[in-house]
């Protein structure tokens, strides 16, 4: 019999004895029941972040339009102009820097619902003003703190945390347990090779559950988001690939620990460590190493700075409106608490707290790309890290779709802020006009923005270990004893 | 093994004191459990994660304390220093609060990274605390993280059940179980020294990790805020958690085995109840609670205040609450014009704002407070089965770092913020001329304001919150001493 003929042969009469076996029928049960109230989770979390964006826009447009209403008023008589500019929907200064904030939102993608990432730590909407980034990055969403801690049931923690002990519990008997049943021997008198057998065997016990998780997966998506995943052909592709990845290595691990040729309670036991280890030591150092490397930058510095300089811009304001009132006595327009006065002395405070606040947080970015640099190249040391970021990326709720979103914030804030603070500048009232050709943003996904580079990286980086564990198992299976 | 046996029931035969069989059972236990290489691995394993899980964590509380003393005391500066202005104009201008972090987050960083550490306190406005540290953590912090709370709840309940689940099978497999029992030792005894050998073991596991914390209080916390007695008291009631946790987990372990037929079956349904009470189970109820008892979001919060801040006046003098109050003040004082009133008015319609604004903070800040406690209690409802769900919430309170305890500081902020507000009215009404724009205050009165000051709440008062999860894990512990009692007296010899 040549190799592929034992191989299949093999696969068949593991298969005839599996089914028979209750473990089989109760994981595959397991399988389905927690792939389903993932996806239906996951599904509930994008829906309820999606309600509130479109309730955020909703409420953004009732403001504008009361906004439009208020200047029409004031244009057409029927109003005389407030005496507070706070409340003038003319004051390019006040109605950009917060009357007429736009709201932005991270658009979700067709499989957002497989991974919830960091979307739960993010508001679902950041509305932005001409004021400086830090009075609107930081608002945060309502969120009950303990769950964020705990984290959610989708489908991204099934995959990562379960989907290995589904493969891990129908192979890690899977020489331990022939030999104690006294079969191991009889394989081995046959013209065969052991090695060959025991491969046909692995591919049937880890290639079902891996089938069919990746097939209850599809099978849910396709039931709950339907037609969009049309155009997700691509991040399905890979979704299905990183299973298949990360399911062969805890599979050629169980086969690599089995060639140690110690008894199935010894096997148990040292995978049971294998994947405390993967998933729960490793991360957790690598993430206290990565925090105590490069700590998280102190907010309260960026705070104090901000304060400070309007402190100096009020003082620098009070002594230029001291030398006007020397030099104009009888000008009464530019008053201690007149519309005017208060106005350029909000622009000039604003001005100092925007170029001191965007100094300290592109220096707090950097430090937080350079934690984050170090965790993602330590992240090597756990395929459970890998498949966990590479779930969130492949979701569009990971870490290289944020950073595009906020550079894109970056650039539409500024945008914002030239057409409200020039307007302010040159002391000018806004028009219906204006209110017309507000700026807009619209996220642009950039194919650039490096998502599939990471994700491949990630799969290669779970692939060496892979080839590591399949040429030790081979080694092991090979010499491996008989009787026990 | 035989000459063990024997050895047991010569004392038996001597002393005939059950506490005497119990007594031997441990020793032997303990010398069974000294040498075995298995278990002395995974005991160096565990006490070196608990070390590393503790410099860790001093790194992360010494550097937390240094950030917000520099705040503290930054912010305090830039107060003082603000120069002359309007009063009201210095309310707006505000003071920040910064959290300090409990000494005990060196054995529970509970949900520190989840919430804000900074809430600005300007006039007319409870602002939420702001600056997640999450946000800025990688995504693999989601994870896991590495503190000593996540070593005690995940990682030590492995440790009693490797102990434990051979304890009875393991005796019946080799064939001496068959041999005490004919000895004439009561199961009972039998499962008293198993049971303090598993349960010395444990403690004294645990009290490397408790000294640890001790010292580490000793050297590092700020004894100025946090009194040093006070922690000792936490950690107390924290171990005594801790104990009622594992001692479940022994119990279960023992039970288990002596119901099981072979060591392994006994060891693969205590690792899967191992996995369901530490992974599945607390992701499960926050979802069920989240669905369930959903939180408004945000946007309907804000919306809901401002509805309500819609009735009172603010800074609009137009609005009918603003007429009828300044109605009210000249009547009381029996004049017809603000003008001739002997205090001046805004300061007055200020107070009165607040007043209002108050009463609305409070309403809607409370309403979401309960919102969050009862989530928090329908999660941890199932915890005399799943003993996570109680001793997360357990562990967090007792260390500091729960919900209540964000509660506690966001609500002592507020007063605080209250209190600028009402010195600063109060100077506006005792000093300023009504219509008058140009009265400013000077660095006399910004000094007068206190910076603010927290006091962390009592051992006792987090206790009391914690009550109902403390008698929930005693519930689970008694739980499994009974299913192990029950299970031991059928025990079978074959």
């Amino acid at each position: 019999m040549t190799n592929m003929n034992v191989l299949v042969a093999a696969m068949r009469c593991e298969w005839r004895i599996l089914r028979l076996d209750p473990a089989l029928w109760l994981v595959l049960a397991m399988i389905l029941g927690m792939v389903a109230y993932a996806l239906y989770n996951g599904e509930t979390l994008v829906a309820r972040q999606a309600a509130a964006v479109a309730a955020a826009n909703t409420e953004e447009q009732e403001r504008l339009a009361k906004l439009r209403k208020g200047l029409a008023d004031i244009q057409a008589g029927r109003v005389a102009p407030p005496d507070a500019p706070f409340r003038d929907p003319r004051n390019a200064l006040f109605v950009g820097g917060g009357s007429a904030a736009a709201n932005v939102a991270l658009p979700a993608q067709p499989l957002a619902i497989t991974a919830i990432g960091q979307s739960d730590l993010y508001p679902a909407t950041l509305r932005v003003s001409a004021g400086s980034k830090d009075t609107f990055f930081f608002a945060d969403e309502i969120a009950n703190p303990a769950h964020l801690l705990s984290g959610s049931f989708d489908l991204a923690f099934v995959l990562v945390f379960i989907y290995p002990l589904w493969i891990l519990a129908l192979t890690y008997n899977l020489v331990s347990g022939e030999r104690e049943q006294g079969t191991l021997a009889l394989t081995a008198s046959c013209p065969v090779q052991v090695r060959t057998v025991m491969a046909g065997k692995l591919l049937v016990r880890a290639g079902i559950p891996m089938l069919v998780t990746v097939a209850a997966v599809f099978a849910g998506l396709a039931l709950i988001v339907g037609g969009t995943l049309v155009s997700a052909v691509q991040p399905l592709a890979v979704l299905s690939w990183a299973m298949i990845v990360y399911g062969a290595f805890w599979a050629v691990l169980a086969a690599a620990v089995n060639g140690l040729g110690r008894d199935s309670a010894y096997n148990a036991l040292l995978l049971v460590a294998a994947w405390i280890g993967v998933l729960l030591i490793v991360p957790s150092l690598v993430n206290a190493w990565s925090e105590a490397r490069y700590p998280s930058p102190s907010r309260a510095e960026m705070v104090l700075a901000v304060r400070a300089a309007s402190v100096d811009a009020d003082r620098e304001r009070n002594a230029a409106l001291a030398r006007y009132q020397d030099e104009h006595p009888q000008e009464t327009e530019l008053q201690r608490g007149s519309y005017r006065e208060r106005t350029l002395r909000r622009l000039a405070v604003q001005l100092a707290a925007t170029a001191h606040s965007e100094e300290i947080m592109a220096a707090h970015e950097a430090q937080i790309q350079r934690q984050h640099a170090l965790a993602e190249r330590l992240a090597y040391a756990s395929p459970a890290l890998l498949m966990h970021d590479a779930l969130a990326e492949i979701a569009g709720t990971g870490r290289s779709r944020y950073r595009a979103f906020f550079a894109q914030v970056d650039r539409f804030h500024q945008e914002w802020r030239e057409f409200f603070i020039s307007r302010a500048q040159a002391e000018q009232m806004l028009t219906a006009g204006d209110y017309s050709h507000f700026p807009q943003f619209s996220f642009a996904d950039n194919p650039g923005t490096g998502i599939l580079s990471r994700v491949a990286s990630a799969l290669i980086g779970i692939g060496v270990p892979f080839l590591l564990l399949a040429a030790m198992a081979a080694r092991g299976l090979r010499r491996c004893r008989v009787v026990g | 093994m035989n000459t063990v046996a024997a050895d047991i029931a010569v004392r038996v035969v001597t002393t005939s004191g059950r506490w005497r069989v119990a007594h031997a059972v441990a020793v032997k236990e303990l010398l069974d459990i000294y040498r075995d290489a298995r278990f002395r691995w995974l005991a160096a394993l565990t006490l070196l994660l608990m070390v590393c899980a503790l410099i860790f964590s001093v790194d992360q509380v010494q550097r937390t304390d240094r950030d917000r003393a520099a705040a503290a005391q930054g912010d305090r500066q830039i107060w003082t220093a603000q120069g002359a202005k309007d009063p009201h104009v210095a309310a707006h201008f505000g003071q920040y609060a910064f959290k300090p972090q409990s000494p005990l987050a060196l054995a529970d960083p509970g949900i520190d990274a989840y919430v804000g550490s900074a809430v600005w306190l300007e006039a007319h406005k409870q602002n939420e605390v702001q600056f997640r540290a999450a946000r800025d953590n990688p995504l693999s912090a989601r994870l896991s993280s590495l503190s000593l709370a996540f070593v005690l709840q995940a990682v030590m309940p492995l440790v009693a059940i490797m102990l434990g689940f051979a304890a009875f099978s393991g005796e019946r497999e080799r064939g001496t179980l068959r041999q005490l029992l004919s000895l004439g030792i009561r199961p009972m005894d039998l499962l008293a020294g198993k049971g303090l050998a598993v349960v010395g073991v444990l403690v004294a596991m645990l009290l490397p990790a408790f000294i640890g914390i001790l010292i580490s209080c000793f050297m590092f916390a700020d004894s100025s805020m946090f009194s040093l007695g006070d922690q000792v008291a936490r950690l107390v009631w924290l171990a005594l958690g801790y104990v009622l946790y594992l001692g479940g987990f022994a119990a279960l372990a023992l039970a288990v085995s002596a119901l099981s037929r072979t060591s392994r079956m006994a060891l693969v349904g205590l690792l899967g109840f191992w996995l369901i009470n530490c992974f599945l189970v607390p992701r499960l109820m926050t979802d069920v609670v989240r669905n369930t008892l959903p939180l408004p979001t945000a946007l309907e919060f804000r919306q809901a205040i401002a509805q309500d801040k819609k009735k009172t006046f603010g800074h609009d003098e137009s609005h009918p609450a603003f007429v009828a109050f300044r109605d009210r003040v000249l009547k009381q004082y029996g004049v017809t014009r603000v003008e001739d009133l002997p205090v001046n008015f805004r300061g007055l319609s200020l107070r009165e704002d607040d007043e209002n604004g108050n009463r609305i903070f409070d309403r809607h800040f409370g309403t979401l407070q309960e919102a969050y406690y009862r989530q928090d209690l329908w999660r941890a409802a199932p915890g005399f089965v799943f003993p996570l769900l109680a001793i997360q919430p357990y562990s967090m309170g007792l260390a500091g770092s729960d919900t209540r305890g964000q509660y506690h500081f966001t609500s002592a902020a507020e007063q605080h913020r209250r209190a600028i507000q009402a010195i600063v009215s109060d100077d506006l009404i005792r000093n300023g001329r009504y219509g008058d724009s140009t009265y400013v205050a000077g660095p006399d009165l910004w000094a007068r304001i206190s910076a603010f000051s927290y006091r962390p709440p009592q051992a006792w008062w987090a206790l009391s919150a914690q009550a109902v999860n403390l008698f929930v894990l005693l519930a689970w512990c008694l739980a499994a001493g009974l299913l192990a009692v029950y299970a031991v007296r059928r025990l079978r010899p074959v």
